[in-house]
């Protein structure tokens, strides 16, 4: 349309004219513009060209035809005993004249200190408030988890840094040719990949529990389904097995449910190894020259020989199975030594028990018979046992936990529990005491029959006697799918971090709020108070 | 001997962990305590009175440090300075 207005409505100017008088058609030239780029550029350009000079090159190689090895390794220190109070020329007179001018004065702020009520209840923080509880790191290793295997046990290393696991399965039945797995994370290193293990060692039975060296970092005990021992170097690369045990007639005839390093009293560098099984047996192993462990003393459990205690007269002592499934040492005697058993007592002994076990076959070193003394029992076989590192001399307290959901607060002075708790209906399979506070233990609870009630399993419970007598402080889910935790361990060096192990085959780390890793001001105090109140 | 007698009164006293005496150098003289512990109370509270006398005497000229007292979650620990010697005792207050 020519000259119609733009605007998209018919707009009426007044009476329409007629179209021939208004418009006509016509072509108008266009309009040509020369370039002038191109012409101006060509007018005003020039060719030029450069070459670098030719670069020298030459090629050389270098070999080293020989080569050694140099290593170093700092000695464990000798202690270093100074008697520095006969090098220093005391003159004795003028010490008195001190001690006589500042006595008063120090007697004075003794008295008003311990009168003063200044400081009750005023708390300092020094760090941030951590207040929750988190899962760090969720570590798996897939192959293992596609022939389901389990955690059967968790451990950290002497530095704290390195957490290992082994893969096995605890519901193996009678005789397992499963091969199973010890995995290692360290999980201070970059780059740390949670599917990914930095170290996988494949093993031919399925390994049961498992213990780091308390002072060298890089080696690992392991205590297998088919009653040997085995420790492995992590730090070898080509094979990491440097002392097993072998199936000889001293090995365990059952799977060994705990291993533990024992430090020597006699060389103190070295560790002897203690192994515990269900056969009865306690066994202490050294390390021979040819990578073997040979036996060095043992003890066996047997049930004629459990000493009877005239309160717990009405349990039936013959038919108590007596296989052995964990042990604890007491931290302020280190000869004495607490372990559960399958008939569900917890038994005090000690290594140094004289009398010998009723005669048994084939044992290179004669057993003897370490309980003293027993304590009452659990409905069900104990399944951990833990003894508390915050000792005094009136307060040996241990923890015993089993099958019947139940945990037993025991002082080692008398056979029945101080404190009974009911913390789940299911199975609890250990239970550990916090390194940091005296108030604090950790219990990881299971599979178990829960008749009606669809019932979460697979928690680790954080108990706080500063919080509550009765019921746990803090209750952490595990795995998504109800799988029970069966291990967990905490860090002694790192202490806000927690292991657990579950039947997933997963380990969880899980980093613990601040109100479970920093002592009060009183706890030790409150935890004596609480066991004396109890036994009045 | 009453040297001995007066550092026995003073241990003596309820809730005393510990008495330690170190001499000018900050070389422990007479002590209640193991020797690491020792060892490691003298140097650390040697220096720290050295520091706390200096910090007196720089705020005024006239004044000198008397008594040093820390009080830490757990105990309190209490300096006696003098020119020659020094006397740390650590309480628990905490019955």
């Amino acid at each position: 349309f020519h000259g119609n207005p733009r605007s998209g409505q018919w707009e009426l100017v007044g009476p329409r004219p007629p179209l021939a008088a208004m418009f006509a058609d016509g072509t108008a030239p266009g309009a040509a513009v020369e370039s002038l780029w191109r012409s101006a550029r060509s007018a005003r350009c020039e060719a030029k060209s450069c070459q670098t000079g030719t670069i020298s090159t030459a090629e050389a190689a270098v070999q080293s035809q020989t080569s050694r090895d140099a290593s170093v390794q700092t000695d464990q220190s000798k202690d270093a005993v100074q008697d520095f109070q006969q090098e220093v020329q005391v003159d004795y007179s003028s010490l008195l004249s001190f001690l006589q001018r500042v006595e008063d004065a120090v007697i004075r702020e003794l008295n008003k200190n311990w009168r003063s009520r200044a400081f009750d209840g005023f708390e300092v923080n020094w760090t941030d408030q951590n207040e929750t509880v988190l899962c760090l790191h969720t570590l798996s290793y897939p192959e293992a988890q596609d022939q389901n295997l389990q955690v059967t046990s968790v451990s950290w290393n002497a530095t704290g840094s390195v957490v290992a696991c082994s893969y096995g399965r605890l519901d193996a039945g009678n005789w397992s040719t499963a091969k199973s797995y010890v995995c290692t994370w360290n999980l201070d290193r970059r780059g740390l990949n949670p599917q990914r293990p930095d170290l996988v060692v494949d093993v031919p039975s399925s390994v049961m529990s498992l213990a780091f060296h308390p002072s060298q970092p890089s080696l690992i005990a392991g205590g297998l389904f088919s009653g040997e021992l085995v420790v492995w170097d992590t730090s070898r690369t080509e094979d990491p097995v440097i002392w097993r045990t072998g199936m000889t007639d001293d090995t365990h005839t059952d799977p060994v449910y705990q291993v533990n390093w024992l430090p020597d009293a006699k060389h103190r560098n070295l560790c002897r190894l203690l192994s515990v099984s269900t056969d009865g047996k306690i066994l202490v192993w050294r390390e021979e020259r040819d990578g073997r462990l040979a036996l060095a003393e043992g003890f066996a459990m047997v049930a004629q020989q459990i000493p009877r205690s005239a309160q717990l007269r009405k349990f039936a002592w013959g038919e108590a199975a007596v296989g052995v499934t964990s042990l604890s040492f007491s931290h302020f005697d280190p000869r004495v030594f607490v372990v559960g058993v399958e008939g569900g007592y917890s038994l005090k002994c000690s290594t140094a028990a004289e009398t010998l076990a009723l005669p048994r076959t084939g044992s290179s070193v004669p057993l003897r018979a370490p309980a003293d003394f027993a304590f009452s029992p659990h409905g069900g076989p104990v399944y951990s046992v833990s003894c508390s590192p915050f000792h005094r001399q009136v307060l040996n307290l241990f923890l015993s936990c089993g099958t019947d959901g139940q945990v037993h607060l025991h002082s080692m002075l008398q056979p029945h529990p101080l404190l009974s708790l009911q913390l789940s209906k299911k199975y609890l399979f250990c239970v550990r005491w916090s390194p940091v506070r005296p108030l604090v233990f950790a219990a990881a609870s299971g599979e178990g029959n829960c008749n009606n009630c669809f019932c979460f399993s697979g928690e680790v419970h954080l108990f706080d006697f500063g919080k509550s007598s009765q019921k746990p402080a803090l209750s952490i889910q595990q795995a998504a799918d109800e799988s029970p935790v069966y291990c967990l361990e905490f860090n002694a060096r790192q202490t806000r971090l927690l292991a657990a192990g579950d039947a997933t085959g997963t380990v969880r780390v899980w980093q613990l709020s601040s109100d479970f890793t920093e002592q009060g001001p009183r706890e030790m105090n409150h935890l004596e108070q609480l066991a004396s109140e109890i036994t009045d | 001997a009453e040297v001995e007698e007066t550092l026995k009164r003073i241990q003596a006293h309820k809730g005393v962990v510990g008495t330690i005496v170190i001499n000018a150098e900050g070389i422990p003289i007479r002590t209640t305590l193991d020797n690491s512990t020792t060892v490691q109370y003298a140097g650390l509270l040697h220096q720290l009175t050295m520091k706390a006398k200096s910090t007196v005497r720089d705020i005024d000229p006239q004044n000198d440090l008397t008594f040093l007292r820390i009080r830490s979650k757990k105990h309190e620990i209490m300096v006696a300075p003098d020119k020659e010697y020094l006397l740390i005792v650590i309480q628990n207050p905490c019955e």
